[in-house]
This record gives C-alpha cells, structure tokens and sequence, in this order.
C-alpha cells in the first residue's frame, strides 16, 4: 500500500509539468484569427505547424539527430569491440580520455568550435552539429556497447572465423545481431542527447539551420502566445517518447559496465 | 583474460581521430586563447597568466565557485538516494517496473531550454496548475532567495531523477536472486541487503551517475539563467552564468581563461573520483 503511495506521488511529480503543458498547448491563451482566449481545440498546433520555420527547424533537428546517431554507432561499435576482447597498452586510458571528453562542460568549447567550423564551412549545416554532438555521445555509444559486446561469448568470433568469415563479414552476420538490442539502447541514449541539447545547437546556427529547440526560443517576444510555445513543446516531446517506447525492455540493460 | 594485441588501436582509430577534432583540437585552442586579449580574430596581444590572476582574485569568482559547489552538492545528495530509492520500488513491481522507467526516463527527452518553461507555466500565478497555491502559501521565485533555489533544485531534480533510477535500475535487477534468498537465510536486515549486497554490486553504474551529474549540476546553465538569470541579487549566479555573460560581452580571452579555470576544475575532480573509486590491482 505504501509502496503504491509512494509510486503515485512520484508519478504526479514527474508528470504535473506535463499536464500543464498539455493543458495550455490545446487552450487559446490569445485571442488571435477570430478565435476567442480560452477556446479549447487544436488550433494551437494547427498554427504551429502551418509556420514555415518549425516545419524547416524539424527537418533541420531531425537531420543532425539521426546523422549523430549513425556516425556514432558506426564509429562506436570498432572501438567498442576492440575494449570488449583485447588487452592492449593504454586501454584504460583511453577509457579515462573518453570519461574526460564526456564531461567537458559544452560551453568552454564553444567558442574554438564556432570558429573552427565556420573555417570548415559547417556553421549553419546540420553536418556541424552532429560531429560537434559525438563529443558527448560518442563515449556513452562506446560504454553501452562495450557492456554488450562483453556479454557475448568470445566463442560466437572464434566459430565464425573458423567458418571462414572475414572480419568485416562476422561484425555485420553475426556480432551486429547478437548485439541488436545494445545498438538500440545506445541509439537511443545518443538520440535523446542529441535532440535536448541546446548549447552547441545555438552557437552553430547563426543565420540558418535553426533546430527545434531554437524555433521556440523565436516564439517568445513583446506578446507572447504560451499555448503557442506550449503546443511546440509538446511536439517536441513526441520523438523522444517514441523512443522511450521502442527501447522499453532493453533500457535498463546497457549499463551494466565496469569502472 | 582478454589476449594482448596492440593492433587493437587501429579499431580505436575513427572514434579518436573525431574526438580529436571535435575535442582535443578545440580544447588546445582554448588554452591558447586564454592567454591573450582578444579585440578581434585578427588583432590578439599576449597577456601570459592576466587574467588568471584577475579572476582568482575576484570575490565574485570564489562566491560563484562556492554558490556551484553547493548547488551541486545538494543535487547529488538529492537525487542519488532518491533515485536509488526508486529504482529499488520499481523493483517490487517485477516486470511492470518498465511502465515506471519510461515514466522516469520521459523528463530526460525535453529539450533542456523547454525544462525552465514548463516549470515556469506549471507555477505560474495566473495560469499554472500550482500557482493560486504556491502564491498563497507566499513562494516568490523571483525575490526570494531561498525560494529561487527550491525552486532550480526542484526542477533539476525532475530532469535528470530519471538518468539515476534507470542506472541504478540496470544495476540492481543484475544482481541474482541466489544473493537475496541467501541473505534472507541469514536474516539479514533490510538494512544490511542494501549496505553489503545491493550497493556493492551497483557501484560501477552509480560511480557514472555521480560524475554525470557532478558535472552537468555543476555547469547548470539554461535552467539557471531562465529561472531567475542568477537573482535575486547574486544569490543563484553560478560559474556558467559569469562564463556567459564574458561570452555575449566579447571579451573571447577572458572567457577562454575562465573556460580553462573550468576545465582545469572539472578534470581534478574527475582525476579525484577515478583515484579514489579505482579497484585494487588486477583485472576484475
């Protein structure tokens, strides 16, 4: 009894901010377009989505988003592979160096990366900012699936390659679908990084490529219409929780990792 | 025990060569910039340690560190036992715990500037679900300082509790049930499951969150800065804050100096925390 108590008031505490959210995003806050303030309806993200900008700044996170996740279990997965079944010199400082990338604080590199990548031609591109995202993903896609990777027995690579398959050949026959649900939940952890992180996705939009979680940040002004930013927000929420959805089963399993 | 082969380094060789230009070389120009004045890109002069000395020196810089520090003191304190609590109830419910981790997990998918602006319409005197009772009961965010903080811990909490109970989670359904039943034999207490079985065997996912979150507690900004932008008065200016405020002022060497001085925080405290958490020689 008391444990359910207890799950239903952290269940209103997460949830009320929510709620609130959703509440304010289908009311009418402004009266605007012959609709009166206080109107319940979609309104809200019908005028949301008819803006040409948000339209474009989902494409544009969309796009950085899943090019991050690519690049980072593409790269991930090598390394990740050579931590789970080698001992070689410098391994656990390479480990260290990744904890130390992980945890460099966004907003000290800012400013050498804006200049960087504009003399690189990648301000303003959604290709800027999925390299400058790996920074931080790119070290939880190596932990996730080194865990993984680990959990497999080194028997599955030795068959294989008495079977005669090339190196390249087992990772995608044989280590990729052992490892499936690993690559999901670190697909999905550099996902929701990548989607929710606003410093580097403010510092290299300058004049366009503007992501979603800018578009809102333009929504605020002299006026501002909050069941407006609301409803942008709850659309915002909407990829995020599809993933939480996919991954269900498996997101508690990817962390079981060693120091 | 893994066999020994240094070829290994050549899988390694993409991921290093992109956090080599995402991380090392914008770290190094970092360094560099810290040590000059920078009017524009084209016109730079070498100050040497300047304005190191000018911020150590600052009163403002040991009170932001101070007012950091703490902030990421009470959050870690907050959220760790908390979320170990709640991984360990979700844990009761067998396989319905999984509704209780996306319930958890559903706060880390909001893009971090929209977390300030639910919270503010949620407390909102007007409009907000809370707000008619929070202004009864006198909660001013804005001049109160002891209400501001509340308030930025409060949010933080919702944010990341769920990182801390899916880890924890991950950790404790691991352990095999031969442990527990041969505590229960021993009648051990709840107490002491919990003391030498359960934390034990999740310290290596827990020793991830505390370094996690020490440094994002740490570094808060875009909550921060929205919420109350470090009012009332000083009393939320955290180090991002000053860091921001050099940023949007201009003055790139300076910032680049403080940016170092971070850094240069951040990693001992990480060095500190591997040292001292490292396991006794010998592969586990």
């Amino acid at each position: 009894m008391i444990r359910v108590l207890a799950l239903c008031a952290l269940a209103t505490f997460l949830l009320l901010p929510l709620v609130q959210a959703i509440v304010l995003s289908v009311t009418a806050t402004l009266t605007h377009g012959g609709v009166a303030a206080g109107t319940i309806g979609l309104m809200n993200y019908s005028n949301v989505l008819a803006d040409p900008d948000v339209r474009a700044s989902i494409g544009n996170s969309a796009a950085y988003v899943l090019l991050n996740v690519g690049l980072c279990i593409a790269v991930a997965l090598p390394a990740a592979y050579a931590l789970a079944r080698y001992s070689f010199v410098g391994d656990r400082h390479f480990l260290l160096m990744i904890l130390v990338f992980r945890v460099t604080p966004p907003v000290v590199l800012s400013l050498p990366i804006f200049i960087l990548f504009s003399q690189l031609g990648l301000v303003n591109s959604p290709v800027g900012i999925a390299l400058v995202h790996c920074l931080f993903n790119l070290p939880v896609a190596i932990w996730i699936l080194e865990s993984f990777i680990r959990a497999v027995p080194p028997a599955l690579d030795e068959t294989a390659f008495l079977d005669g398959h090339s190196g390249p050949s087992f990772f995608f026959r044989h280590l990729i679908p052992a490892i499936a649900p690993g690559i999901g939940v670190a697909a999905f952890f550099c996902f929701i990084f990548s989607w929710v992180e606003v410093v580097f996705a403010r510092v290299l939009t300058v004049t366009g490529g503007k992501p979603v979680t800018m578009a809102i940040n333009a929504m605020f002004g002299f006026q501002t219409d909050t069941g407006l930013v609301m409803a942008m927000t709850c659309l915002s929420l909407v990829p995020g929780v599809a993933m939480i959805w996919f991954v269900r089963n498996d997101i508690a399993r990817g962390f079981t990792l060693r120091a | 025990m893994r066999p020994h082969d240094n070829r290994a380094w050549l899988l390694l060789l993409p991921a290093l060569s992109l956090l080599g230009v995402v991380g090392a070389l914008p770290l190094l120009a970092v360094f560099n910039y810290a040590f000059h004045d920078i009017f524009t890109l084209s016109s730079v002069h070498w100050v040497g340690f300047e304005w190191f000395i000018d911020i150590l020196q600052s009163d403002r810089f040991v009170a932001s560190l101070g007012r950091s520090l703490l902030f990421s003191v009470l959050a870690l304190s907050i959220q760790v036992p908390l979320g170990i609590a709640v991984a360990l109830l979700l844990l009761g419910f067998g396989k319905r715990a999984a509704w209780g981790l996306m319930l958890c997990a559903l706060p880390l998918v909001v893009p971090w500037n929209m977390v300030p602006i639910l919270w503010l319409g949620l407390i909102d005197a007007d409009t907000g679900l809370l707000g008619p009772g929070l202004a009864a009961v006198g909660f001013d965010y804005k001049f109160t300082a002891l209400h501001t903080w509340a308030l930025i811990l409060a949010v933080d909490t919702w944010h990341w509790l769920g990182l801390v109970v899916v880890l924890a989670y991950a950790g404790l359904s691991a352990i095999p049930p031969a442990y527990r039943q041969a505590a229960a034999i021993d009648g051990a207490s709840r107490w002491a499951v919990l003391r030498h079985i359960e934390l034990p065997r999740i310290a290596a996912a827990l020793s991830i969150v505390f370094l996690l979150r020490f440094v994002d507690s740490f570094m808060i900004y875009t909550e921060a800065f929205a919420i109350n932008a470090g009012g009332p008065g000083d009393a939320t200016r955290f180090l991002t804050l000053e860091l921001g405020e050099e940023i949007k002022g201009f003055s790139y060497g300076q910032a680049a100096a403080r940016a170092t001085l971070y850094f240069l925080i951040v990693l001992a405290v990480v060095w500190a925390f591997v040292a001292a958490t490292r396991p006794p020689e010998g592969e586990a």
